[in-house]
Parts: structure tokens; sequence; C-alpha cells
């Protein structure tokens, strides 16, 4: 009996064209609604993330307890043996170090003296092995305002903002003034290949940029390293996973014993970002909750018009000696079969959309003045397991609910009554 | 036209359910549209409001060399108070702070701190001063919560700071932490501890002298007094105003797929009414009706869906939107897990022309998607459809 | 009986000696004279190590010293490698840094004056200091205490002017030698914040010279630092180019 209800289906295209297009569109953008709110409100922490506290982060024990006075004298020593152990135990997180500092910028005139000074705040990362993705990551590239990227060992980049205060341009050699991790004075010279906007005043006012490598010279940090920070290859910060490993990791690593063993923290265990975490998963959930169950009602409305057009079938059906029953149930399972094809093809196309959203982004950039670092430039979409399924509640259990709503007139009224219909 | 919406208005009702879920859908779009709007709006307000009642009051006057992002400027950013805002002072309409920098020394490390001066009987900031105004033989001193946590102090603690006073001359001494404060504003209590202004003065041997000056209320003519530079609240609020602009960047994608949603059940019903009522619309023409009359006469009735639908959306959108404002949006989070009370909750805030908008617009887009299907029938032969013979 | 004589023979010895002390005890401001004439001299050359402690490691570096008076003072790093030419000129109230990495001359001035020399606990504003005592302070014998078997004369020093990083001092004056065996610098609430403690003192060309001194920021926590004279020699002729800014880059 299926198979000829499917072939029904098929060859009369108003019975199937129609009610699968309007499934197939419905279930698509729960999937990509779904995957697009959980890639928004995913958003701050992954900027978080990305600039400051990683997916995953790993320091020295007394560094985390000191951790937002920057103390590079707890940082991690030895930390290529550390980025191997790291590497191999998790495969698939991507670690890179960093290294932050405090420091004085000073800029020389013809003669050598100093023309002018400024306070500034140094961020050190990968910028030249080219297999860290820091620069993506921080979508560098983008926020640059003049001059170029980092191209090679002893360059700089300055927020643009702090340039302009110093005076300098691109191809100007600058000063830092910093203290090495044992605290000795370091002076070390720096030309400035570009200078970027971060989009956060309290950053803009005085930020520098420079390759890790430099950093190391320049402030006595050799094969150290500040924080280690993980970054999840999936791109997006999983809490649970996250939690997982910081717990494993310690236990092996014995923290307690040792001030300066390394210490992993997940995100949501830096500063406020558990409470964060915590918001953003609620939310998420409310939103999502709130569209799927429009999206129910939309399907639902669809699958009772649907049945509700054929009265007038059902009464030329019953008048033929059909049973009730029997008309009932084809009509439940021409739904199922609607239902599950539109949320196939809806899941499909719906997570073909996200992946492109999550992939490549939507731009937004235009709607500001300009790219910054700190303001996500696209919005990204992000499939999460559950978009899997999600579908099914809108398209299938909507599309066969409706239909089950309309079949019930098919007991109410008579069959007559239902022969009628189709003239009307 | 008339009759138009006459026939329009009592072909949908006699559709019954049929009818009534489509602008139930599309009644939803409204209410949460209008909702989603408002909460955003209402955080910018919110964050507004927080950032007056902690930080900013009505604007401040800054003194010139004052840079917030540049502790070394503290040395060179204080002055006597001016003339003119003596009174306001006097009256508890202005409220000075002076702001020095110094050292606190939690556990032996020795971290750079701002030290904030604040008159402990002020009203005009949130700030928890009056547990400045103790009888203690140490300086009482607040923190906010972050700092209670880098620092590791809590109320009760003493602490060491030093801070050199006007002539360079170190100082050091303990203070007592008499409360610790929980503020949404981050930047009113990163590496800032608040103690109170007469004490902070003879500290620093700067008897009278300011920082900064906050005023209770946002008057729109400030006189520019030498030496000071007027801050008004709209230039202090302006990271907010960045921050909502990218926030709603990303909400009208779901405003899209929201409308879109409604749509696809207005079109739905559309086709599948004119696929249905073929024998109608030949009677139409029959009766005189020109093809386009009963184009419009179809598209009426697609675009009062959206009508019915703001009117549904206000009786039942209404009370709920004003319940909303009144009790906010509270986020279910056990905050006490991180052993705090963040204010969680979000008041919307909705404006008529938000309202005007979101409906006018819902209704524009109704009319083109039901003008859409509806143009199907300017290509019908009449007696075919007279007939009802499918076309 | 027997015992009461005894005690009596030894409070009369204690009075004899008090009496001594206090007929032979000279005012503060002789002290100070005579400490600022051992110590002080035309000028000096001195090879010295400096054993910085950190939380996690000691590190020590080796300097030469120029200088002439409180005023004059050129410092060249020795050890290790990566301090290796580093200079500091220090001239009346000016101090400048050269790096031979960067070939750069940076003048040491506000904030920056407040940062400790090579991660010491001392800061350069100290290194500074150069200002007489007794043209800033008003001294005041206040006591005697033995220091590691040595008698010494406490002075008590309490500012005269408001623009000075110390409203007092305390310091420990070798009653013999007049040598400071022990400093402590105070501020203006009373608070103790550095304290310096002397010791290895020697005879060097006819003066009492203490080798060794410790520094200790009394708010931080840590061991201080330590700094002992390698080798000193007094009124060297010393060539003025010594004390220009040109010799930072040479």
């Amino acid at each position: 009996m299926i198979r000829f209800l499917i072939k029904g289906l098929i060859r009369d295209k108003s019975r199937s064209r129609t009610p699968v297009i309007i499934v197939t569109l419905g279930v698509l953008l729960t999937v990509f609604l779904h995957a697009y709110i959980t890639g928004f409100m995913g958003d701050t922490i992954e900027l978080n993330a990305r600039f400051t506290h990683g997916h995953l982060k790993v320091m020295t024990t007394s560094y985390a307890e000191n951790m937002s006075q920057i103390p590079n004298d707890l940082a991690l020593i030895e930390v290529g043996d550390l980025l191997d152990k790291l590497n191999e135990q998790y495969p698939d997180v991507k670690w890179v170090p960093r290294i932050q500092f405090g420091g004085l910028i000073d800029v020389p005139d013809e003669n050598g003296e100093t023309r002018s000074q400024g306070p500034a705040m140094g961020l050190a990362m990968d910028f030249l092995t080219g297999n860290s993705g820091e620069t993506e990551r921080l979508q560098i590239e983008k926020s640059i305002v003049r001059g170029q990227m980092i191209k090679k060992q002893g360059e700089a980049l300055l927020s643009e903002s702090f340039s302009q205060k110093l005076k300098v341009e691109p191809g100007d050699v600058i000063t830092l003034i910093s203290s090495t991790m044992n605290g000795s004075m370091s002076i070390n010279n720096f030309t400035v290949a570009g200078t970027v906007l971060f989009g956060a005043e309290a950053i803009d006012r005085g930020a520098l940029m420079i390759d890790i490598e430099d950093a190391r010279t320049a402030l006595d940090m050799y094969d150290a390293a500040g924080e280690v920070l993980g970054f999840m290859n999936s791109g997006f910060y999983n809490d649970e996973e996250a939690l997982k490993m910081a717990k494993t990791f310690n236990k092996e690593n014995n923290i307690s014993e040792d001030e300066f063993a390394p210490l992993m923290m997940s995100l949501s265990q830096q500063g406020n970002m558990g409470q964060y975490v915590k918001l953003t998963e609620v939310w998420s959930i409310y939103i999502s909750m709130v569209f799927i169950i429009a999206m129910a009602i939309v399907l639902w409305n669809a699958g009772l018009l649907g049945g509700l057009r054929r009265y007038g079938e059902f009464g030329i059906r019953l008048a033929m000696g059909e049973e009730k029953d029997h008309v009932y149930l084809s009509l439940i399972y021409e739904a199922v079969f609607i239902g599950t094809m539109g949320t196939i093809i809806g899941t499909a196309i719906g997570l073909l959309l996200a992946w492109l959203l999550q992939t490549y982004g939507l731009d937004i950039s235009g709607m500001m003045e300009g790219a910054a670092m700190m303001f996500p430039s696209e919005i990204k979409a992000r499939i999460s397991p559950s978009d899997y399924y999600i579908g099914f509640f809108p398209g299938l259990f909507s599309t066969v609910l409706g239909a089950m709503l309309a079949g019930i007139g098919i007991y109410k009224r008579k069959t007559s009554q239902l022969f009628k219909e189709l003239e009307s | 036209m008339k009759i138009a919406l006459k026939l329009a208005y009592r072909n949908l009702l006699g559709a019954g359910l049929r009818t009534w879920l489509n602008v139930i859908v599309l009644s939803f779009s409204f209410v949460i549209i209008i909702w989603m709007k408002g909460i955003i709006i209402g955080w910018d307000y919110q964050a507004k409001t927080d950032m007056t009642n902690w930080e900013i009051g009505g604007g401040q006057y800054w003194h010139e060399n004052y840079d917030p992002f540049d502790p070394f400027t503290f040395a060179e950013s204080h002055g006597t108070i001016p003339e003119p805002l003596k009174k306001e002072i006097a009256l508890g309409e202005t409220e000075p702070t002076l702001i020095v920098s110094g050292h606190i020394y939690p556990q032996g490390r020795m971290i750079p701190i701002t030290l904030v001066g604040i008159n402990p009987e002020q009203k005009i900031l949130k700030l928890p001063t009056h547990m400045l105004d103790t009888q203690i033989t140490t300086i009482p001193a607040i923190i906010g919560l972050s700092s209670s946590r880098n620092f590791k102090l809590g109320k009760g603690d003493n602490v060491s700071i030093r801070w050199r006073d006007v002539n360079g001359m170190f100082d050091a001494t303990e203070i007592l932490i008499t409360d610790v404060f929980n503020c949404n504003v981050p930047s009113v209590e990163n590496g800032k501890i608040f103690m109170p202004l007469k004490k902070l003065q003879e500290m620093v041997v700067m008897e009278n002298e300011a920082t900064i000056f906050t005023f209770k209320n946002e008057k729109t003519e400030r006189e520019a007094i030498e030496g000071w530079t007027l801050k008004t609240k709209e230039d202090l609020t302006k990271s907010v105003d960045d921050l909502i602009k990218t926030k709603n960047a990303g909400q009208s994608v779901l405003y899209a797929v929201l409308l879109f949603l409604a749509m696809l059940a207005i079109f739905d019903t559309q086709v599948l009414s004119i696929f249905r009522r073929q024998k109608e619309i030949g009677t139409y023409v029959a009766l005189g009706y020109t093809r386009r009359e009963v184009v419009v006469l179809f598209t009426v009735e697609g675009a009062m869906y959206s009508i019915l639908a703001a009117i549904t959306s206000a009786i039942y959108g209404i009370p709920f939107l004003i319940w909303q404002a009144n009790v906010g949006w509270t986020m279910p989070i056990d905050s006490s897990e991180f052993g705090m009370a963040i204010a969680q909750t979000l008041y919307p805030v909705y404006s008529a022309g938000l309202i005007i908008t979101t409906v006018v617009i819902i209704v524009i887009v109704t009319t083109v998607v039901s003008y859409w299907p509806a143009k199907k029938i300017a290509k019908m032969n009449p007696t075919e459809a007279l007939r009802g013979k499918i076309q | 009986m027997t015992n009461f004589k005894h005690m009596k023979t030894k409070i009369s010895i204690l009075f004899s000696i008090i009496s001594v002390i206090s007929y032979s005890q000279p005012n503060a401001d002789e002290i100070l004279q005579k400490v600022d004439r051992n110590m002080s001299s035309e000028n000096r050359v001195f090879e010295s190590e400096m054993t910085i402690h950190g939380r996690r490691s000691s590190r020590t570096l080796t300097l030469r010293t120029f200088s002439v008076g409180d005023i004059k003072s050129y410092t060249e790093y020795l050890t290790p490698p990566r301090e290796q030419g580093t200079k500091m000129l220090k001239l009346e109230n000016q101090l400048w840094v050269y790096s031979p990495s960067t070939d750069r001359t940076i003048q040491i001035s506000g904030h920056m004056l407040r940062q400790s020399v090579m991660g010491s606990d001392l800061s350069y504003e100290d290194m500074m200091d150069n200002k007489k005592l007794t043209d800033i302070y008003e001294a005041e014998l206040i006591g005697n205490e033995m220091i590691d078997g040595r008698n010494t004369w406490i002075l008590e020093l309490t500012a005269t002017t408001e623009d000075i990083a110390y409203a007092s001092r305390k310091m420990w004056i070798d009653t013999e030698r007049y040598v400071p065996l022990k400093e402590e610098l105070y501020a203006k609430s009373g608070q103790l914040l550095k304290r310096s403690t002397l010791s290895d003192v020697v005879l060097i060309q006819g003066r009492w010279f203490p080798k060794t001194i410790v520094y200790k920021d009394m708010l931080k926590q840590g061991d201080g630092t330590v700094f002992k004279i390698t080798s000193i020699k007094f009124n060297e002729v010393i060539p003025e180019y010594i004390f220009s800014k040109a010799v930072l880059k040479q």
C-alpha cells in the first residue's frame, strides 16, 4: 500500500510538490536558523577566546593566580616540549604560545634622541612560521589601516591611534622599553610594518603586536611563553569537552605540588567567562525554541491545509466504498512521507547553507565604519549535532499532526457532504 | 475598494480555522520582532543607565590632562575645585573625585592601582560609599568584585598600599576593605580602590583638589571652565552605541527569517485558495469584475491577514510586552555558582516608532507576498475558471 | 651578701661605662659628617656583583662603575652576555641608558625612574638620590644598639623639605669606624618601606668601607638584592670623557 501511495504522490504533483517544497523550506529555515543563532550567540565567546582566553589556556599555576597582572616572571618555560606534549595528547586542538607584556614605546628623532613616548600593551604571537593560524584568527589582515602585515623578524604592528599619538608611519623605527622575565630593563628596536584598528578604545590607545620570537628575544624568555592557548579545530568552543581536557591534564601534571607546573583552564574557568558561556547557552535555547515553535505552527498549518483541500477526493473515495479508517490512515502515511522527504531535503540544504555561512561568514563590516579586530566583521553560523535532527520536529511531527487534525473531518462529515466539497 | 475590503474580510472570517492559523503565525512575528528589538533597545538603555548610575552621572568635567587609559597622566591631572562648581558641590548636585595612582601589595606582590577619592555621603553614584563613613584607625576602602578576586581580598581584610604625595614623597599605610561591591560596568571597578575623598586629599596633600566632577543632572548647557574638559553623557556612552550596532546587525537576520517564515504561511494559503476558488474567480468576472479587480480582491484578502494579525497580536501581545517590560527577561541561571548575583535581567523598552515601523513593514511584505500568487488570476480564462477547471 | 657586693660592683661599672659613652657621644650631625668623610671620596672606580633573588631563580650581574662624588657616575655591565655593553650615565639629575643592541640612548625620566634597576629591589630613583643627607634631613641620635658584635649609634633623620622620597630614615652607625651598618627608609605614615644592611667592612686605602649591601623592599615578598663590591679604588684619575653622553655609544 505504501508503494501505491508514494506512486500516487509522485504522479500527482499538486499533492506532493508544493507540500514537500513547503516542508523543505520550513525545515531548511529551522536548521539554518538554529546554526545561525548558535554561531551568532557564541560570537562574543569566540572573540574573547581569540584574543585572551583561548578555548583552553595553559599557564603556570602561579601565573594563573595572578593572571590579571600578566606576571611574565611566572611564565611557562620549556614551551617547546610542552607544545609537543600537548599536540600529541590533544590532536584536535591547535596550541599556540602567546606573550602579553607591558612597556614603553620610544620614538627617536634624527639624532636618536627621544621624540615621543607612550605606554604600550604588547601582544606577541606566532606571525611568521605560517602554521599557527594566528593572523587569520585575529583577522589582522582585514584590520590593517596603513602599511602591511608583519613579514619578518623585527617588525611590529601598532594600533592606529597609538601610531598617530606617537606620530609614526609604517617604515619608521620605534624602540620598545620593557622588562625581561627577570625584571631587567630591555630595549629593542622594531620597524613599524603597519597600523591596525582593534575597535576597543582601551586597546587602541596603546597596542603593539610583535612576533613571539622577537618577544622572546626582547624579554629574555627563551623557549618561554606567558600562556599557551588552545583552539579547538572545530573552530567553536565546546564547554563540556574543554572542561574534560583541563581536568585530565591537571590530574596528570599534579599541579598542586609545583607552583610553576603547567595548569590548564577552560575558557569557562577564566574570569567571568563561565557566566557568559552559561548565559549564551540559555539564550540560544530560548531563541531557537521560539523559532521552532513558530515553524511548527506554519508547517502544521500547511499540513492541515493539505488535508482540507482534499475533502472532495475523500468523498469520492468513501463513495467508492473505501473505509474511513483506511482513507484517514492513507492521509497520515502520505503526510509521513511528505514530512520525511521535506525534512531530509530541508536538513540537507539547511546544513549546506549553514556550512557555507560557517565557512565563509557573512560580511557585515559594511554596516560599521571599517573593520576592527575586536568587532566581528562577519557573522558566522555554527553547526552543532542537534542541527541534524532538529528539523524533524517541525518538518515531520507538525506536518503529520496537521494531517491528523485535517483528517478528523473524514469522520465528522457525511460522505455526501465530503463529496460535495469537490464541487465547491 | 470598499467592497473589496468588505468581501476580503468576509472571505477570511468564513474560512475559519485556516485563517486564524495564518493570523496566529503572523502575529507571532509581530510580537517576537517587537520584543527582540525591545530587548536590544532595553539593553542599550540599561547599559547606559548602569553607566549613569555607577560611573558618569549626568555628565562630567575632566581635568584637561586626565586620560583614564594612561595612569601616567594622573600625576598631572588634578586641580583646585573651580569657583563655578562650588555651589553645586555644596548642594550635592555635583561630586568631585580625585584620582591618583599608587601600588597595592596583596601577598607581597607589587601591583599598580588607581586610588579614587570620593565623598562618602555622595548620592549621585550607586557606589556603596556610605561604607567609607566609619570611624576606624585604618583607612576604610571599598573595591569591586573583580578586584576582590584579582587581589584575593575580601570584606574585612587589611592590605598595604603605597603612594606618593604631590611632592613625590613616599607614603604607605594599611587600608581596611569595608565593602566589596558588585557592578555591571567593568570600567568602574577595574584596578581601582575607593576611599574617602577628604582622606585621599590629605594623603597626597591636595587639599580641595579633584580630577573629575560628576553631575547629578544632565543639563543641556554647561559652561566651559578653563582647565577642565566637559564630557557629556553622549561622549561617555559612545562605546555602548558601537556595541549595540553590531548586535542589531546580527539580529536583523533573525527578523528576516522570522518574516520569511510568516510569509511562507501566507503564500501557501494564497496559492491554495486561488487553486480552490477558481469557480469563485470565474463568478466574479462573470459578474462584471475586471480581472485586475479580482487580483486586487485577493491581494487585499492576503494583506488583511497582517491587519488581523496586528489586532490579534495587540490582544495577547500588549499584555505580554507590558508584563515583560515590568518583570524583565531573566536568565534562568544559578548565579550562586559563581559566587555573585549579577543582574541577569534585561528590561525591554519599546518605542512608538519601533511598533509603527514593524507593523508597516509586515503589512507591506504581506501585501507583496499576497499579490504574487494572485497575479496568476489575471492570466486565467474566465469561462474555464467558471467551470472550475484547473488551469 | 657576696652576691649583693657583686651586683654593686657590676652596677657601678655599668654606670661608669654609660657616663663614658654619653661623654664621648658626639652630636648627630657630627656623626653624619664623619660618615660622609669616610664613605665619600673625590672619585672611585669599582667593580661589583649584583645578585637579584627572584621568585624562581637568582642571577648575578657584574658591573664596572666610575663615579665622582655623588654627582656623576658611569656604569657598564660586564656580564651576563645579555646585559654586556649596556651602559648607564648619571649626570646631576639626569640618567641615560644605552643599549648596544639597538644603539639607542634613552633618557630615564618621569615615571620610568620608578622602575626597578634590572629587576632588583632598587629603583632608578633610589640610585639617583644624591642629595646630601645633612641638607634635607634633621638628624637626631636616639640610642645605641649592637649589630654583629659592633656597637652602633642609631640616628633618626627627619625630612626638612617636602620634595623628597622618604619622610624619615634610621641609620645605624658603627661607633668606631663611622660606617653605616643598617639603614631603614620610612614613609610619611611611619611605615617601613626599605631596609639595607651593610657588612664586610674592610679597610681600603685608609678608609673603612662596607663591601656588601643587601637591599630589601619591605612591602614586597622576596629575599632582596645583594650588592657586593669586588674591587674598589679611590681617587683615581678618571678622564673627563667618561662622563659625557658620547661615551655611551662607544
